[in-house]
């Protein structure tokens, strides 16, 4: 068979499904689950068929629904056995309907069958159908391979690289299968043009990968230029400092904390946990705690600092008085310390600039080596004689006693002081330092820079953070990040190419003839050899101009640093490969969501050298082979290979982790869902059940809420919903828009993750508000998304009178009861209502245009028998939420200024007025209706497919574990996931034609 | 189908067709007719030639006292440094007196440069921030009509660390900019540029995923049941499809080249640049116009800007005799050595221009249907004023913009004289019409 009949097999399949399943939702479980509960014989079956059904067609359908000519195309003559109606059992869900709703045989044609005759076939068609189901328990069902739809895409490309690009946020959007969902391959189809746009969002992905000495990484934004890549490095080292806890006062406070532990019911606390309750460093906490406490003689600015601290209160419940001594103990050691700073002059030789890298950078390390030292100068003896004038008091924090021995010993306490307390734990931003202080003032945020003028380098300055802050695993963490900076930046070989620029530039330096061969734009500048080349005759020239000893140390450990440095990113990249190459294999059984097999990991490097053997770079073959990974069906489809034979295979472990993460999540398994799967422990019920817990209570059952709750209840596009006449409702504004749209999620995600019951969907006196929505519903405002209560003080909790489905089922300037009621009817009760007649007349899109208030409007359309059959299904549900406007504001009045009523009769007589009554309604005559619909959707929805006959089973025993287990959402979910429908896969001879599914 | 029917289908619907079959055709145009089997059409109101736009930039000013133009037409007189131009001075305009009102009181140097063609005001300290430059707003819309949608290219390599007034040098090094924050990575490998033409990397590339997911596909589709089967066909298909697409691609821009080689019209031969960069940068900059007119010529790109030197350039020019490096030259602009070099730069330009003048494209040249603008930040680079920029536009967009005229807008007022004011004429004239761009709200008067 050619794959494009196939193909077309397939579609007329799922359209004929599609329409039998609909069929089946609405009219099957009411009629009959209660009578039949169970496999018919097959020879009671067919002697049914011979006796009753085939002379009843022969009679009453065979006139029109004969061989010749069939009306509808249906010809019933056809079937003379049970297999025959079994083959084409789409039919029969026809026929049945027809029966029941008694429109066929049509009334005014003769003869017509009595109703004995008539509920006989019926009851055959429903013990039949009831038969299959059991016959075919448990059927996985046609799950087709598909693609992942925009939604999965995005939510797995975010778990996969860590950062939320959202590349399908340009894609059209995907279609959905019959039960509104799209996330079966009913409905995902792929085209040519789709796949250009996964091209795109493939590479879209790639530009944000980082190529490190120890693996791959994405960047939050693309990193393709120089200056993006910069960014990116820069900022994590800056954000890694601004993290560390170096305020004085916190350690002095935790020092506090620790000398009253005992009062503070701590007495077993250990200096380690104080400081780890303080958010402070344990190690520098014991520094500190040494200082303020040992045994050592106090002198100088210690025993000052001491006695700030035998000040502190005594009394350990004064907290906040303690926290103000400290932070004055902190004052009064960074002024101090501000003044100890030691001072360097700035180098410079004949022909050279004061700006040139070697003297900017010998600078900076005489700051990195004297950070804990203190400069002696500063300080003067103690001498009464002299004389102190107003206009220059003496510090008396820089004089040394005149007694020799205590100068000693207060230089010696000035030298722990400095030690402990360095000027800066670390720099992480520095102006040239070679200029004016009123020049220096404008050269703000330039963040880990060297300090040089219109070159690009960096410059790390942040020892006494390493040494006396950081443990080992930060000092390891701050170290990989400076390497990353010069390996992906290539910061060196570029701060190289800066130098040779300037000293032709501001400097003159190189200006001579016989340095012409150093030019950036020369590759060879940056070898080995060249900068050895060009630092001898560097040297040889300062020789010349009688440079002096430290302008030669300065020029010598230059060229050394920046050759050794320039050498390092080069061995590195070169060593890196092999690892770069190993996280991508890694990243591809991320991706692939399972294990790759020897063969696949083969693969995956051939193609990668087989891109290098083409010429391209490490990076950019690296950047191919993970697109050519996005691009596999691996990845950007669901499929699970079938068994062998025609009978069902259980899924693998690692294929039932997707199928599970898919459906809580809508995205891939995470770690921990793979390693239990790779363990092969996920088929054991109690550790699958464990997971699901687990996943449920995770933040990523977002995905479930948007992509489940939003299609199931219609709201998933309302982010982009433009029907509502901002200028006649300012109010809503795209963050009131936004917050509408986040009410149901937030609903639904407290309800998962709290395994609440599924009834508060309806019931609930509780809803979610931000302050801009707390507005918009005349409540108390709040901090952030807060969960409120009494939420039905304010006519609101539950999804009933949640705005985002009052605005979206209004027509801009008018209330919709039509809209709002077929909302209940349809989404929370899953009632099938046929599309308008065409050439319904529409009502004014202004309410304020009417002659009566929309309620009256539309009782008097109901007069109209055409209308009234489906409109009295639902108008009335709408009626209850006219106290509601257009954008779902509670209101008295509609525009015109009439007063609203929203008291109506509900279908089967229930009168009642407004969303309180409309609750009790549906809490007490449609409950059944309700949580079967929940049930159907969201088995259609974990599935990945419309229901088939066999489902009906487990659908009752979904809703029999609802009613045992207090309606627990949890309880739906385990039921699904146990379920033989979700743990299997059909077999591949599965035959299409004999299908008794379809 | 007769004479009459045909030009009138080609007139409405050529680049309709084209798309609807989903290729975006390279021929050189001369070339393409007789393939198409259709005359040119006379009428002017249609004109179906693709139009280009290209920029060279030279920083740090010119020299003040040679550069201006006298007369219109071929009576116009050109100054020393613009003597270069001279045979091709009825396709150019001299333009006077234009600036960037947001590269004014800013200080000096990066500030007057990485917004040249954005008119964007640019953020001090770390982060980068600037607009989108006018030839990336056109490069977007123009994306779906040639292989590359634009060429970036430099004869100097681009840098950063901070200048003293606090700007980025990132901002010296770049002129195109993609987006607010991002510069558009600056190719200054002439080797890798013309690759990038004639290799079709991009599509190689893709062309190597697609063939090892097809492999995926065929491997899984084995295993997979009859149905399944049929899913992973409609991949399959889509994989296929998007090669074929490729493949047609790039063997319609093959036949274009070749049909360029072989023709006894203009030819153009161009040996692939070795590896590196050249060491000596004549030899740079005339490469890399001749990538531009090469990509031009061919349909590759209608897009190109070219830094021959950033700002606070350090390149030297010992075969112009001078000794000093470019930043350092521009110091002292009234100097012999200074003309020497701003006359250096208007040859670069006249390069460009002559070669692509001597494309013949239709009745005109591959020039007539560009507009290629060369310009500068500073007007002196002695006293760092931008207050005034030196600009040279040649072409003349198929007609549509008067060539052989200078023009002066200093005394206009600040409100019309805006470079941005140009680039809404420019755009207007490519298809792209916006309210505003940069500082700029209204069209350039008289241009």
């Amino acid at each position: 068979m050619t794959a494009k009949k196939l193909l077309e097999q397939v579609r007329s399949i799922v359209k004929h499904q599609l329409s039998i399943v609909a069929l089946a939702c609405v009219l099957w479980p009411i009629s009959t689950w209660q009578v039949y509960a169970q496999e018919v014989p097959e020879a009671q079956l067919e002697d049914g068929f011979r006796t009753s059904v085939a002379p009843f067609l022969n009679v009453y359908c065979c006139g029109c629904h004969g061989a010749e000519e069939p009306e509808a195309k249906l010809d019933l003559a056809q079937y003379s056995s049970l297999a025959e109606v079994r083959r084409d059992h789409g039919h029969w869900e026809i026929v049945l309907e027809r029966l029941e709703l008694d429109d066929m045989p049509p009334r005014d044609v003769k003869p017509r069958p009595d109703e004995t005759e008539r509920k006989a076939v019926i009851e055959w068609i429903q013990a039949f159908r009831e038969s299959e189901a059991h016959r075919n328990a448990g059927d996985p069902g046609p799950v087709f391979a598909r693609r992942l739809s925009n939604a999965e895409y995005n939510y797995t490309i975010r778990d996969l690289t860590g950062i939320d690009i959202q590349p399908t946020k340009t894609f059209p959007v995907d279609p959905a299968n019959a039960a509104g969902f799209d996330n079966s391959g009913e409905s995902l189809a792929m085209s040519p043009a789709l796949l250009n746009k996964y091209l795109g969002a493939a590479r879209q992905v790639v530009e944000h990968l980082v190529l490190k000495p120890n693996g791959i990484a994405f960047a939050p934004h693309p990193v393709m230029a120089d200056t993006d890549r910069d960014k990116y490095c820069v900022r994590r080292i800056v954000n890694f400092y601004s993290r560390q806890p170096t305020d004085y006062a916190d350690y002095f406070l935790a020092a506090w904390r620790y000398r009253h532990r005992a009062a503070l019911g701590m007495s077993d606390g250990m200096l380690d946990d104080i400081a780890e309750a303080g958010g402070v460093s344990p190690k520098y906490l014991a520094t500190m705690w040494d200082v303020l406490n040992d045994g050592q003689t106090a002198a100088g600015p210690i025993a000052k600092l001491r006695g700030m601290w035998d000040a502190l209160p005594s009394d350990a419940s004064e907290h906040d008085r303690a926290r103000g001594g400290c932070e004055a103990m902190r004052d009064f050691v960074m002024t101090l310390r501000q003044k100890l700073r030691p001072k360097f002059p700035n180098l410079n030789i004949p022909g050279s600039n004061r700006g040139s890298q070697t003297f900017v950078l010998w600078k900076n390390r005489q700051y990195v080596a004297q950070r804990r030292n203190f400069d002696p100068g500063v300080f003067r003896i103690r001498d009464e004689s002299l004389v102190v004038s107003d206009e220059d008091p003496m510090d008396e924090d820089l004089l040394y006693p005149a007694d020799e021995h205590e100068r000693a010993e207060h230089e010696q306490a000035v030298a722990r002081f400095a030690s402990v307390f360095p000027d800066a734990f670390y720099l992480s931003e520095r102006s040239r330092d070679y200029v004016t202080e009123k020049e220096m003032q404008f050269e703000k945020g330039r963040l880990l820079s060297a300090g040089f003028h219109s070159m690009t380098g960096y410059f790390r300055d942040d020892r006494p953070l390493y040494d006396l802050i950081l443990d080992e695993a930060s000092q390891r963490e701050i170290d990989a990040l400076w390497q990353q900076l010069n390996f992906v930046t290539n910061a060196p070989q570029r701060q190289y190419s800066g130098f040779l620029w300037f000293e032709r530039t501001d400097s003159t330096y190189l200006r001579d003839e016989r340095f012409d061969f150093a030019r950036a734009e020369n590759p060879a500048a940056f070898s080995d050899e060249m900068v050895k080349g060009l630092h001898e005759m560097y040297a040889a020239k300062a020789r010349t101009v009688n440079a002096g000893e430290r302008e030669m140390d300065a020029i010598n450990v230059y060229f050394k640093e920046i050759n050794e440095q320039i050498r390092w990113v080069e061995q590195v990249r070169i060593k890196a490969e092999p690892t770069h190459l190993d996280a991508v294999i890694a990243f591809a059984e991320r991706a692939y969501r399972r294990r790759l097999t020897p063969i696949e990991r083969e693969e995956t490097l051939a193609f990668y050298h087989s891109r290098r053997d083409e010429g391209v770079g490490h990076e950019e073959g690296i950047r191919d082979t993970v697109v050519s990974v996005l691009m596999s069906p691996f990845f950007c489809y669901r499929l699970d290979i079938a068994g062998a034979g025609s009978g069902r295979r259980p899924l693998t472990d690692e294929e039932l982790a997707s199928r599970l993460s898919y459906f809580l999540w809508a995205s891939m398994p995470d770690e921990s869902l793979l390693a239990i799967a790779r363990a092969g422990r996920l088929h054991q019920s109690e550790v699958l059940l464990s997971e699901v817990q687990r996943m449920l209570r995770d933040d990523r059952v977002r995905g479930m809420a948007e992509e489940f709750g939003g299609n199931w209840l219609d709201f998933r596009r309302f982010q982009e919903h433009n029907a509502v006449d901002r200028e006649r409702f300012p109010q809503f504004t795209d963050e009131l828009r936004e917050a509408m749209f986040e009410e149901p999620i937030r609903f639904f995600i407290d309800l998962a993750q709290n395994d609440r019951s599924v009834l508060d969907f309806i019931d609930a006196g509780h809803t979610f508000v931000n302050a801009t929505l707390a507005e918009h519903y005349g409540m108390p405002s709040v901090d952030g998304w807060s969960r409120i209560d009494n939420a039905s003080d304010y006519h609101r909790g539950g999804l009933l009178p949640m705005s985002v489905f009052l605005t979206k089922n209004a027509p801009g300037l008018r209330t919709s009861p039509v809209k709002r009621g077929y909302w209940v009817a349809r989404r929370i009760l899953g009632e099938r209502i046929p599309p308008p007649p065409p050439g319904v007349p529409e009502l004014p899109n202004d309410e304020a245009k009417l002659d009566l208030p929309l309620r009256d409007a539309l009782a008097v359309h109901r007069d109209n028998i055409n209308c009234a059959s489906c409109h009295e299904r639902f108008d009335s549900l709408g009626v209850a939420f006219e106290n509601f406007g257009p954008v779902g504001k509670l209101r008295e009045e509609d525009m015109a200024g009439r007063l609203v009523s929203t008291t109506d009769t509900f279908p089967g007589g229930y009168k009642g007025s407004g969303v309180h009554d409309l609750r009790k309604y549906l809490q007490t005559q449609r409950r059944d209706e309700y949580l079967d619909s929940v049930c159907r959707k969201l088995l259609s929805y974990a599935l990945g497919r419309t229901l088939i006959l066999p489902d009906e089973l487990l659908i009752r025993e979904m809703r029999q574990n609802l009613e045992a287990g207090e309606h627990r959402f949890g309880s739906l979910i385990e039921t699904i996931v146990t379920s033989p429908q979700f743990l299997n896969k059909r077999g591949r001879d599965h035959l299409v034609q004999n299908d008794p599914s379809l | 189908m007769s004479h009459a029917e045909t030009t009138q289908f080609f007139r409405v619907s050529r680049r309709t067709v084209l798309r609807g079959a989903g290729v975006a055709m390279g021929l050189p145009w001369l070339e393409s007719i007789p393939v198409w089997g259709y005359a040119p059409v006379a009428d002017g109101a249609a004109n179906p030639l693709p139009k280009r736009f290209a920029v060279q930039f030279m920083a740090c000013g010119i020299h003040p006292d040679h550069w201006w133009a006298k007369g219109n037409g071929s009576d116009m007189e050109l100054s020393k440094s613009l003597t270069p131009m001279e045979p091709l001075k009825k396709k150019m305009n001299v333009v006077h007196g234009l600036f960037n009102k947001s590269a004014t009181d800013v200080g000096i140097h990066p500030g007057q440069t990485g917004n040249i063609l954005s008119g964007a005001s640019l953020q001090r300290g770390a982060e980068l921030r600037g607009g989108i430059s006018v030839d990336q707003v056109l490069a977007n819309h123009l994306r779906q009509e040639t292989m590359q949608p634009s060429m970036v290219l430099g004869c100097e390599q681009p840098t950063t660390g901070y200048h003293e007034t606090n700007f980025s040098m990132a901002y010296s090094s770049h002129i195109s900019w993609q987006n607010e924050t991002s510069p558009v990575p600056m190719e200054v490998y002439p080797s890798l540029a013309f690759d990038g033409l004639f290799e079709n990397r991009g599509s190689r590339s893709n062309k190597s995923v697609l063939d090892r997911v097809k492999e995926h596909a065929a491997s899984l589709s084995r295993r997979a049941s009859a149905v399944d089967r049929a899913k992973l066909d409609e991949y399959l298909t889509s994989v296929r499809e998007i090669e074929k697409r490729i493949e047609r691609q790039r063997a319609d821009q093959d036949k274009a080249v070749d049909r360029v080689r072989s023709n006894g019209k203009p030819l153009f031969h161009m040996q692939r640049p070795d590896n590196g960069l050249p060491e000596d940068i004549r030899e740079h900059m005339r490469l890399m116009s001749d990538i531009i007119a090469l990509a031009f010529q061919t349909d590759k790109t209608r897009i190109a800007t070219l830094l021959l030197c950033r700002d606070i350039s350090g390149l030297f020019y010992p075969f112009l005799n001078v000794r000093s490096a470019h930043h350092s030259a521009s110091h002292s602009d009234t100097s012999e050595e200074w003309e020497r070099i701003s006359r250096y730069y208007c040859e670069q330009f006249a390069y460009l221009c002559s070669r692509l003048d001597a494309m013949s494209e239709g009745d005109c040249s591959v020039l007539d249907n560009s507009c290629l603008l060369w310009i500068n930040n500073m007007w002196s680079g002695t006293n760092h004023d931008s207050t005034k920029v030196p600009l040279l536009t040649a072409g003349s967009l198929g007609g549509t913009l008067q060539t052989g005229r200078s023009l002066d807008y200093l005394s206009a007022g600040d409100d019309n004289r805006k470079l941005c004011s140009l680039y809404l004429s420019i755009m207007d004239r490519m298809g792209v019409q916006l309210d505003r761009f940069g500082d700029a709200e209204s069209r350039l008067a008289n241009l």
